[in-house]
């Protein structure tokens, strides 16, 4: 690994070229998956008044806790970005402690998803039932496999700060995580808007 | 190469990429407490609870609902980038806002295209 560092203003995660430039892979990777919720929408949009004999989106959306869900995932983006503060600010310990809040606001919104999901499926509405349902299954349940990917990512993140410490390259997985969070964040935000909100209005 | 002359805000990455837009020349916010987060996150929860307010309360027509709150979400994408996902970090500005205005192109090229084109049989509503 290239250990070529130039001390500047830089922030610490960006002093090294090659931690650099993963960095900017990740944005590439994060451009790729904008891409598939991208088709998600489109397709969930271009579907949404096709309900055949299934629900309509007003009779099955509970707004209540969708609401809940979306203050959790806004907390956690922001104890997620403490949790770089801490670290910029060399406090590993605060670091870790605000990764593992951030996993575990992550674990109650997954939580808070499935049993909406597994209280539609009881009632019968699969997503085998219209296209609308089809389309709202896809994009919300990709959404809520991602945040569960990153839970997993986070739980080996906090693992590896506690057994190396802030290093060069755990700063970088750190701020890569973040990114990742608060990318899902930004997605969220559109579903809410765009599947939920409209949903009912 | 000696870099000793070189201006505060430029960051010598040494390959020539230090041309900036000056309102976007990176920076590290870095205060004793994280005000900037805090505030992140306060106007983020008041963005979130105005558009549910605004569709739960019935505060406006239908026809300028969708596009108000669609507004506010955008405004909230945007707060995140630039304070969560710390855009104008880095080693500048010419390495993620080539991908980002790629991305967001793509991501509106796609949802938006797909809607105008069902709109001439069919209809999105």
């Amino acid at each position: 690994m290239s250990t070529t560092t130039t001390t500047t203003t830089l922030p610490p995660e960006f002093q090294d070229n090659l931690e650099s430039i993963r960095i900017m892979g990740f944005w590439v990777f994060l451009t790729t998956d904008l891409v598939l919720f991208g088709s998600l929408f489109a397709v969930y949009v271009v579907f949404r008044s096709r309900v055949g004999l299934g629900p309509t989106p007003h009779q099955l959306f509970s707004m209540g806790p969708v609401l809940t869900e979306t203050l959790i995932l806004l907390t956690s983006s922001f104890t997620c970005s403490l949790s770089l503060y801490s670290a910029r600010k060399n406090r590993v310990k605060g670091a870790i402690s605000w990764l593992v809040v951030t996993l575990a606001l992550g674990m109650s919104f997954v939580l808070l998803e499935i049993r909406e999901f597994t209280t539609d499926v009881l009632n019968g509405h699969t997503w085998h039932q219209s296209a609308f349902l089809s389309g709202f299954f896809t994009l919300v349940g990709t959404h809520g496999s991602h945040v569960t990917v990153g839970i997993g990512w986070a739980i080996m993140l906090a693992i590896q700060l506690g057994m190396k410490g802030l290093t060069l390259t755990t700063r970088r997985k750190l701020y890569a995580f973040a990114l990742y969070w608060h990318f899902l964040d930004i997605v969220w935000i559109f579903l809410f808007t765009v599947v939920y909100l409209s949903g009912i209005a | 190469m000696d870099h000793e002359d070189r201006q505060p805000h430029r960051i010598p990455t040494g390959h020539g990429d230090e041309v900036e837009l000056a309102i976007f020349s990176p920076k590290m916010h870095q205060t004793h407490f994280p005000s900037l987060q805090i505030t992140g996150y306060l106007l983020s929860i008041i963005l979130t609870l105005l558009a549910f307010g605004m569709v739960a309360y019935h505060w406006m027509p239908m026809a300028s609902l969708i596009p108000v709150i669609l507004i506010l979400a955008f405004i909230q994408a945007g707060l995140q980038l630039g304070i969560f996902m710390h855009l104008r970090e880095g080693r500048g500005t010419t390495w993620q806002i080539p991908v980002l205005a790629l991305a967001v192109s793509i991501g509106l090229g796609i949802v938006g295209f797909s809607i105008w084109i069902m709109m001439f049989k069919s209809g999105v509503s």
